[in-house]
């Protein structure tokens, strides 16, 4: 049976690659010893596929057309793509997806009531370009994606983010044959971006939510609504969404904090956290 | 309730796509869609708050006019 070998959290925001200058040399330094030691535990696990909870910015999905639940079905993704790349300070590269088993996840989904929208074609921004330039620097293992609007409310309930993951995790358990799954969650934590308050982090609440997770306590977290979410961790903070997706496909497993920092040049509270049995 | 403007979004994300970053936006630029006048009064301005207020989508509000953002 395919299992699930691997899963991590960590922000994404196209400052950590595009301007790492302009934050604190001391702060730079512990987020990528995070990063790299994610990267470490993540090639000891031998993946044979990455699954990644991720969130579009209205790149892809604009106020026409705005799916809650979407997998991505790309046979490749550009991350960056050209345009991306410069302003993320990235070289372009070019990821393999995976259809086949997208595919096989969002039948399995629409069979058992879990409605995904798909796409074919996804243009990723940094939620996957900036975490997977650490996490995956030979781009050589395949992605699917399962994208959760975080961006453009209304959005979905954390309690529903919590039973999509649980789903995906099921699915991924009662596969066939010796697959290596690793799980990985880009956004967040607490940030204000494009509104009145730019530039606000909210380390208490960002220590707090670090904390549910150390002690592997979804509930909390998946109680959690709009209002509450917008209040004390910012509209970027509507992205943890995507944790309580990854943290719900692993029922029990607890967070181990690799790096926290609020780094108020990146706009961004900045984690990167292991998650394991 | 959450606030949206689709007309002030449908515009924002057409000017975002194009890559372009603007101050403000002209008469010219809000041709054809439907906003109201104070929707057109604050994209003349780059007012950052009225848009916010006005139910625009901060991730869009922060594309177009990054340059009336101090950080």
């Amino acid at each position: 049976m395919a299992e699930i070998v691997a899963a991590a959290l960590t922000a994404h925001a196209p400052l950590i690659t595009g301007r790492p200058e302009v934050s604190r040399p001391d702060q730079r330094d512990r987020l990528h010893a995070g990063f790299h030691e994610l990267r470490r535990r993540l090639a000891a696990a031998r993946p044979d596929l990455l699954v990644l909870f991720v969130n579009d910015h209205l790149q892809n999905f604009a106020y026409n057309n705005l799916p809650a639940f979407c997998v991505g079905l790309a046979e490749r993704y550009e991350a960056p793509s050209p345009g991306g790349a410069a302003l993320m300070r990235l070289t372009p590269r070019t990821l393999r997806g995976r259809p086949d088993w997208a595919m096989a996840l969002l039948e399995a989904g629409l069979a058992t009531g879990i409605d995904f929208a798909y796409s074919y074609d996804i243009e990723s921004w940094d939620e996957m370009s900036v975490p997977l330039h650490f996490l995956l620097p030979e781009g050589e293992i395949p992605v699917v994606t399962v994208y959760t609007n975080c961006a453009a409310p209304p959005l979905p309930a954390p309690r529903r983010c919590r039973e999509i993951g649980a789903f995906v995790g099921d699915f991924i358990r009662a596969r066939p044959g010796a697959e290596r799954v690793a799980l990985v969650a880009t956004g967040g934590l607490s940030h204000w971006v494009g509104t009145p308050e730019t530039g606000r982090i909210n380390p208490q609440w960002d220590h707090w939510v670090l904390d549910q997770i150390t002690r592997g306590d979804l509930d909390p977290l998946a109680r959690l609504t709009w209002d509450e979410i917008e209040r004390d961790g910012g509209n970027g903070g509507q992205e943890i969404r995507n944790w309580i997706g990854l943290l719900g496909a692993v029922p029990g497993w607890k967070g181990d904090v690799l790096a926290y920092e609020p780094v108020a040049e990146w706009i961004t509270g900045c984690a990167t956290v292991w998650v394991h049995p | 309730m959450i606030k949206v403007s689709y007309p002030l979004n449908r515009l924002l994300t057409a000017v975002a796509r194009q890559h372009q970053m603007k101050e403000s936006l002209s008469d010219e630029e809000m041709a054809g869609h439907d906003l109201s006048a104070a929707e057109r009064a604050a994209l003349r301005a780059g007012d950052i708050q009225a848009l916010y207020e006005l139910g625009a989508n901060p991730y869009l509000i922060r594309r177009v006019f990054r340059r009336r953002f101090t950080i």
